[in-house]
């Protein structure tokens, strides 16, 4: 972790300290670095005086919290019920392929984090790719490769 | 008071009383894993579930958690109805699919007749049954040291990071109150060891035998006002000194009555 | 931006509103909903601002761009919309942009090619209003998607916007709102149908204080968008929805909580909580009355169990989200232990409705028990996917068929799934069922929040039930054990039967089990898990049997009973060999290819990638 103390500051300043605002808190943190890191865990816990036990359980409750940092670019594959049916594995299994990591992991260069999403709301476009937040629906087998190499 | 009715028997209760504490005191015998007296209720474990109706429902009836469940006017209620008694063994039959090896929910599984799980064992199952009563002991204790970490199937108890917990002081609550007994620690004279951590065990100053952590100590002497000399003195060296207080002020009573 | 001091101030405001909208006779409306977005919509509408401010056109002003809420109609998207005539374009893309500004803006001439096709006549309709898909419909929450830029305030105030507000604080008293909610019947979208009026009338009659009232925009269901639609596109009719409440059931402090995965709507949102507090309609003394109430919006982190409204309350408390036992409900001991009422994204956007045209009139639309209407994403195997809304007690048939537009592909229909995790499926003898909150419950389906998702042939019954139950066994808090264990075993025993490993006694052991977990849960999450299970055995038990006694997947879904091969069709294009990766194709280029079963995962990608059906799934 770059160590920032200002950047922490800052979000924590954002949100005047409020216990309730833990989980901004921690949002905005993730945005940061990407992740949770240990020490920003800590800060966390005593800017806010909310007990580090708890702060540690709400970052491994949430599916918006990384304890390991993520990759440059975010690969986010919907698997909603709606994607699902149209053949979302398939493209899962092939982008898992092509960057040789699973969902969930990262790659070894920092480049690429494949992850599975229980629906983005874009179901009418199935099956749905984000990459950094970008859409991209109906994508193909035939297509995704295109995509890929775009990213 | 609240008049209600518990497996055909009318019992009286007070307002705001919860079902398992009245249907205990009246001496039906509900199981419970995550209840303690201690902390607030959990409703986690589901096996303190019963099945209540009453007059005017015209035959419907609802299961509840009777740890949860404050009484109420008119309430009939059934600690072993055949719903009941299957809930509470599939939810042991779970239970043991998960560990296996716990003698505790064996002998209580095995009283419902379960002896072994029907079920596919879970993967690394441990014998901790997530009934939380840990962790909220140990917030009720004012460290909240430990937590749940995760959610769900892989939901476990840990420390934060996982590493030693910087706000744990050694007191036990947790591995004392842990019905599964799962919290392991190590005493050897003048130290403790749990959750990784070791503290120092002050020594009483009379008789030499270990009391309590240095921290547990320090942390109880700041937040509870009491003097950090009390805990250089074991609880049993503080009872005779006591008794020889006691003692004496009889002693100077008969003196001045003579 | 002026600060409004009252209801008549209001009124005179409004009017300026409706004058400067009056001034753009033509307008285009770039579609930039959920589904137009992943279509890449946003480049559309950058393409026209990037020509429009370097080109005058006459009687055309750039301010007449307006980047709108969803139209619906996701299929056709992107989607671009030209005003006052109605014309819709389809299938948009950034090169047609200029043409559309020389020829249809700037030359009122309609582009042919970029029209909407009926499938079933052949012919192109120009007009929004006769396609059958909008035909069909009723729409009341979805009132102003797609008729007003996704956030600004004057619109939305020059279509009526804020009116019902006005009339709520100057002319009615909480307890006349509370008659008006109640008279409308509203029951809550989010899945329970429980009474609006019934939750506003308890929560205003407990002393205790402060009331909260939040906005549950939680929407987890997999399938589901209706309510992301809404808040991007338009989040003052929520926001008013909530004043109304606050004033109804004295509250100062909402709070609208916003799942993680729908960043813009919580930029949306924020943007128009900050136009209503400059107008005065948020903060202090709202229109000069003496009703005060902001909002606060929360970001939620990611967890399906949250939109139960205990957790969801924990959650925005900073918490985590596990939810607690219901038996005293949340109305009376809610967010931070107070009274509190909680409200689904949708019920709060008809509220505006109900004041303003009487809840009576509401009540009339819909069926006796489940008035007004109900927005769904109908979505799947069906032809014409988007959002639509319809009367309560509309039949299935005609929203899968007359709105829907039948199967794709001209494959048979098998199954719809409604209520999401929660719900279930219904098989094509449940297709004229009405949709309402109780027939869909009694049929073993639910309402839930109104995702639809439609199933083929080619969709394997167990294999949904197994999906839904992998979803909720990742989703599950953790705290109860029915849940936690019970839906994890339930699970790998439909792995088990997917995998051709399970007996039929396994089947009577999954419903005993389902039946517990029904009745031992603590919250919804876990007593409405086993339904996808339920409902597909219920309906579909001969495909679970198929899969135990003859190991036969009848979808051709399930992995373990099936094999690929390749068929005379096969014209040696080389496409699955290079789709393949695991190396399990052979064959040379316009000779016919084979499979090799060793090494084939049977993952689908020669399925997916042939254009001649020369792949064969036994």
């Amino acid at each position: 972790m770059s160590h920032d103390r200002g950047k922490l500051e800052a979000i924590f300043d954002r949100y005047s300290r409020q216990p309730e605002s833990l989980i901004a808190v921690l949002q905005d943190i993730q945005k940061e670095y990407r992740y949770l890191p240990g020490p920003a865990l800590l800060e966390t816990a005593e800017a806010l005086k909310v007990p580090l036990s708890k702060v540690f359980s709400v970052s491994t409750f949430y599916n918006a919290f990384s304890l390991t940092p993520k990759g440059e670019t975010v690969v986010r594959i919907c698997v909603g019920t709606t994607c699902h049916i149209r053949g979302a594995k398939v493209i899962q299994q092939q982008i898992e392929n092509m960057l040789g990591i699973k969902a969930g992991e990262t790659t070894p260069d920092m480049k690429f984090t494949i992850e599975v999403v229980a629906c983005v709301g874009a179901c009418a476009m199935a099956p749905v790719v984000a990459v950094n937040d970008q859409f991209h629906g109906g994508v193909t087998v035939a297509g995704l490769k295109r995509l890929v190499k775009k990213v | 008071m609240v008049e209600l009715t518990i497996n055909g028997r009318v019992v009286h209760a007070n307002e705001g009383e919860m079902l398992l504490a009245v249907c205990r005191r009246e001496g039906f015998r509900i199981p419970a894993l995550c209840h303690h007296e201690a902390i607030e209720p959990f409703g986690a474990c589901r096996l303190c579930m019963v099945e209540i109706t009453k007059k005017e429902w015209k035959g419907w009836s609802n299961y509840v958690t009777s740890c949860l469940y404050p009484v109420e006017k008119n309430l009939i209620v059934l600690t072993d109805s055949t719903k009941v008694i299957e809930l509470r063994k599939t939810v042991l039959d779970l239970q043991l699919a998960r560990c296996p090896n716990s003698p505790e929910i064996r002998q209580l599984a095995a009283e419902y007749g379960v002896n072994q799980t029907s079920y596919e064992p879970v993967v690394d199952g441990d014998n901790c049954i997530l009934c939380g009563i840990c962790t909220r002991i140990c917030e009720k204790m004012g460290f909240s040291a430990i937590s749940t970490v995760g959610r769900g199937h892989d939901k476990v108890v840990a420390p934060p990071l996982k590493e030693a917990p910087p706000d744990c002081v050694g007191c036990l609550a947790c591995s004392l109150n842990c019905p599964t007994h799962v919290i392991p620690y190590i005493d050897n004279g003048s130290t403790r060891i749990i959750w990784g951590r070791t503290f120092e065990l002050i020594k009483c100053s009379k008789c030499g035998k270990p009391t309590i952590t240095r921290d547990f100590a320090e942390s109880l002497s700041k937040t509870k006002s009491i003097p950090a000399e009390y805990f250089e003195v074991c609880d049993e060296c503080h009872r005779r000194e006591i008794s020889l207080t006691m003692g004496s002020i009889a002693n100077w009573e008969r003196e001045a009555a003579k | 931006m002026m600060h409004i001091e009252s209801p008549k101030q209001l009124a005179e405001y409004r009017k300026k509103c409706v004058a400067e909208e009056s001034k753009y006779t033509r307008k285009v409306l770039v579609c930039c909903g959920p589904g137009c977005l992943a279509n890449g919509s946003q480049k559309i509408s950058d393409e026209f601002k990037r020509i429009l401010s370097s080109k005058k056109i006459k009687g055309f002003s750039i301010e007449a761009l307006r980047d709108t809420g969803c139209h619906g109609y996701c299929e056709q998207g992107p989607l671009v919309i030209i005003e006052p005539d109605g014309t819709f374009y389809t299938h948009v893309k950034v090169k047609d942009v200029a043409e559309i500004i020389d020829e249809t803006i700037a030359g009122k001439k309609v582009i042919e090619r970029l029209l909407y096709c009926d499938p079933d006549t052949a012919k192109k309709i120009e007009k929004y209003s006769d396609i059958p898909f909008y035909s069909h419909q009723t729409r009341i929450a979805f009132r102003n998607l797609g008729r007003v830029s996704q956030c600004d305030i004057n619109q939305y105030i020059a279509i009526g916007g804020y009116q019902a507000l006005a009339k709520t604080l100057a002319d009615m008293t909480p307890e006349q709102v509370i008659k008006e909610v109640s008279a409308s019947g509203l029951r809550g979208r989010g899945g329970a149908g429980f009474h609006a009026g019934k939750k506003w009338a308890t929560c205003a009659g407990i002393q205790e204080k402060p009331h909260y009232v939040i906005c549950n925009g939680d929407e987890g269901d997999p399938g589901a968008f209706m309510d992301r639609a809404i808040m991007e596109g338009d989040p003052h009719s929520v926001i008013e929805g909530m004043i109304i409440c606050s004033y109804a059931v004295g509250s100062n402090q909402g709070y609208i909580y916003v799942r993680e995965e729908y960043p813009l709507a919580v930029v949306n949102l924020q943007k128009a909580i900050e136009q209503a507090r400059e107008l005065g309609l948020l903060g202090e003394n709202i229109l000069g009355s003496d009703h005060s109430f902001d909002i606060h919006v929360s970001r939620g982190g990611g967890a399906f169990v949250c939109g139960e409204s205990s957790a969801l309350m924990k959650s925005v408390a900073g918490e985590v989200g596990e939810p607690r036992a219901k038996y005293i409900r949340s109305v009376v001991k809610g967010l931070f232990d107070k009274p509190t009422v909680l409200n689904n994204v949708e019920s709060l956007a008809n509220i505006p409705v109900i004041i303003d045209k009487g809840g009576e009139w509401f009540s009339k639309i819909g069926t006796s028990t489940s008035t007004g209407t109900k927005a769904f994403s109908l979505v799947g195997k069906v032809n014409n996917s988007g959002l639509i809304e319809v009367p309560m007690g509309t039949t299935l048939r005609e929203i899968v068929y007359d709105i829907g537009g039948g199967i794709r592909d001209g494959r048979p229909f098998k199954a719809v799934q409604t209520g999401g995790p929660s719900g279930g499926c219904l098989p094509e003898s449940k297709l004229d069922l009405q949709v309402d909150f109780d027939t869909l419950t009694k049929a073993g389906s639910m309402m839930g929040s109104g995702g639809m998702i439609i199933m083929d042939d080619r969709t394997c019954m167990v294999d949904v039930a197994k999906y839904f139950l992998s979803f909720l066994v990742d989703e599950s808090c953790g705290k109860c054990v029915p849940c936690r264990e019970g839906l994890y075993q339930l699970h790998a025993m439909t792995v088990a039967v997917s995998e051709g490993r399970a007996t039929e006694a396994d089947i009577e052991k999954m419903e005993k089990l389902s039946d517990m977990i029904v009745i031992g849960s603590l919250c919804g999450l876990g007593k409405s898990g086993p339904n996808p299970f339920l409902s597909t055995v219920m309906y579909f038990r001969d495909e679970y049997l198929e899969h135990i006694r003859n190991k036969r997947c009848p979808a051709g879904v399930c992995r373990a009973l099936i094999q690929y091969t390749i068929n005379e069709k096969c014209n040696g294009c080389m496409a699955c060999i290079t789709a393949c990766a695991h190396h399990a194709i052979t064959g040379k280029k316009k000779e016919p290819h084979f499979i090799n079963q060793e090494l084939c995962d049977k993952c689908g990608a020669c399925y997916a990638v042939c254009q001649h059906d020369a792949i064969t799934i036994t």
